[in-house]
């Protein structure tokens, strides 16, 4: 039970976006993708999540073709995090941590919300604005409601899905940690996440596996220690970047 | 911590306390709007004597033949016009769309008047010509928007921008051809034409009213479950999709029944301005900007507007008229300018 995408390609106006790339999300792991400005790595998880058709290759969500799996039930089996989220109309931050809500029942709906609200914190900000808040804080309000988008009531065999698109940006350094800790927590429900990443140590820190991109282009893939090494990063960022032992792992001039 | 307690029986199909005691309020306002409608006018009639249907056969007359439709009338495009705004500003994530702005009136109304203009003076005053007038309007309001439909379907993301700027250039073509017909018509229809495109309810009648009322109420009641997936496409429609919602299905359903309940209300009434951009923003300072709240208190409250609106123009120079669309005018086009101003100073 992966979501898994296929040799797949995106060609806009006759240009390669992504060329042949293979990608699996396992329940219970982390995988990132890495890579420089415009290496693709957004548009891999907008093809993962199904925004965009690829060109060739297919996409499978627990081994059944993404293009079968009806527009409602897709909503159930995965929630996608974007860099950045404008909402016309001033809704109010609960209204917007509601949307996530997406089942037809409503008996756990207090329950649902009251501890997702709890473990991101965000019970000052329910009635503020969604448009007045930070950067930061729009990041927290939209994570909770992807994570309410996914919650069930208890786990089951259900394989489920978590695409987050550089989500610890504009965070301070405490609801880094926060959040980072909520998304380790999930892997436990059977759940897989796929996050793309520009800081390197978190990803050395959160990941278990690691596709590193450049170009479009499937540079490596592998366990996290395999693939953060000195020489490929270098090369990849054109950066010089040392790979430490002790901590901070990574530290780059 | 600041805590603030989420109440237990809150679910997300609900609407807030505050939300739900506006919601009664209005529909107050449009039962006492109703009855004050009635009773009022050139031909003064008391409360009671309405209550009893009438106290002599004149009064009979006036209130189920004339009053009676005239007023429902305004009720049911009151209402039409509200929601139909709210839900395009919705749908446009926009808070200027308005059935005016994208075309659709003008659509509307360019049918009726081609109507107007070409049947033979005799079948005007016809059944059938008086039902072809409502026909010709929905057609105009359907061609409009498939052709908008038609037209932004290939620009994807940016469908929305491109809609509102195909609405400026069909009203712009719409008020050359209303003008060439205005030209070649003959005194009367010119009446005619003048009259309705100010909007007016003064030629209210039963045989419009009963098809009419159906093919809006039941509009009406197939936006109203939409509440759910409107708020969800504020996100934007690529979130909304990833939230389960099939745009386009939630699209197309929003605009037929947008050019039905346009279509109608124009055919019936002329164009009567600003409704539909007013009354959804008033309902959102009232009550929040929810569409489970705002697609019916839009309704209720487009009804109370125009119900006044129309007693108004009624009384204020009597015994003459005023196009009702006169005074929608003169209250909306300051509020647009206060909206404009508003959203400069907020960046939307």
């Amino acid at each position: 039970m992966t979501i898994k995408s296929h040799g797949i390609s995106l060609l806009i106006n006759g240009e390669k976006i992504i060329s042949h790339l293979d990608l699996e999300i396992i329940p219970g792991e982390i995988t990132a993708l890495l890579g420089p400005n415009g290496a693709g790595k957004s548009t891999a998880l907008k093809i993962l999540a199904g925004d965009i058709q690829p060109s060739y290759g297919d996409v499978k969500y627990n081994n059944i073709n993404l293009l079968e799996i009806p527009i409602v039930e897709r909503a159930r089996l995965r929630s996608v995090m974007s860099q950045s989220q404008t909402v016309a109309f001033d809704f109010t931050t609960l209204e917007i941590i509601e949307m996530g809500w997406i089942h037809e029942n409503n008996e756990s709906y207090s329950d649902a919300l009251e501890e997702i609200i709890t473990i991101c914190d965000l019970h000052s900000l329910l009635f503020r604005r969604f448009n007045t808040l930070s950067g930061g804080e729009q990041k927290r309000v939209n994570f909770a409601r992807i994570l309410l988008q996914l919650w069930i009531p208890k786990i089951d065999n259900y394989s489920r899905y978590l695409l987050l698109d550089e989500p610890f940006t504009n965070l301070d350094i405490f609801h880094e940690l926060k959040m980072l800790k909520i998304i380790k927590s999930y892997l436990s429900k059977n759940i897989g996440v796929l996050i793309v990443l520009h800081d390197l140590n978190i990803a050395r820190k959160l990941a278990d596996n690691v596709t590193l991109m450049r170009d479009g282009k499937t540079i490596r893939q592998g366990p996290t220690d395999e693939v953060l090494q000195e020489d490929l990063l270098s090369k990849t960022f054109n950066t010089c970047i040392k790979v430490n032992d002790t901590s901070p792992k990574i530290t780059f001039f | 911590m600041n805590e603030i307690p989420i109440s237990r029986e809150r679910t997300s199909v609900a609407i807030n306390k505050n939300q739900s005691l506006i919601l009664s309020f209005l529909s107050m306002f449009c039962i006492f709007a109703l009855l004050a409608a009635i009773s009022n006018g050139s031909y003064p009639i008391s409360l009671l004597s309405i209550l009893k249907g009438g106290e002599d056969s004149i009064q009979k007359t006036i209130i189920i033949d004339i009053r009676l439709p005239r007023v429902l009338l305004s009720c049911f495009v009151g209402a039409s016009l509200g929601i139909c705004g709210a839900v395009l500003q919705g749908l446009f994530r926009n808070p200027l769309a308005d059935p005016g702005l994208i075309g659709v009136s003008a659509g509307a109304a360019l049918g009726a008047a081609i109507a107007i203009v070409i049947l033979p003076p005799g079948l005007s005053e016809s059944l059938t010509g008086q039902l072809l007038l409502p026909i010709s309007g929905i057609l105009g309001a359907l061609i409009v928007i498939v052709l908008l439909f038609s037209v932004t379907k290939g620009f994807g993301g940016h469908s929305t921008t491109y809609l509102l700027l195909m609405g400026v250039a069909i009203n712009a073509i719409v008020g050359v051809l209303i003008g060439v017909l205005t030209y070649i018509s003959t005194n009367t229809e010119l009446r005619t034409l003048t009259f309705w495109t100010m909007g007016s309810f003064s030629g209210a009648t039963w045989t419009l009213l009963l098809p009419a009322s159906v093919a809006i109420i039941s509009s009406i009641g197939i936006l109203i479950p939409t509440a759910k997936n409107l708020n969800l496409i504020q996100l934007g429609e690529i979130e909304a999709y990833r939230l389960g919602v099939n745009v386009q299905k939630l699209k197309t359903r929003i605009i037929i029944c947008c050019a039905i309940c346009i279509g109608v209300s124009v055919a019936l009434s002329g164009i009567i301005g600003f409704i539909g951009l007013v009354v959804p923003h008033i309902a959102r300072l009232l009550g929040g900007v929810s569409h489970k709240y705002l697609l019916p208190s839009a309704s209720l409250l487009g009804a109370v507007i125009m119900i006044s609106a129309d007693l108004l123009s009624r009384i204020i120079i009597e015994p003459m008229e005023l196009p009702v669309g006169l005074i929608t005018s003169a209250i909306g086009s300051p509020f647009f300018l206060w909206l404009i101003f508003r959203m400069r100073k907020h960046d939307y």
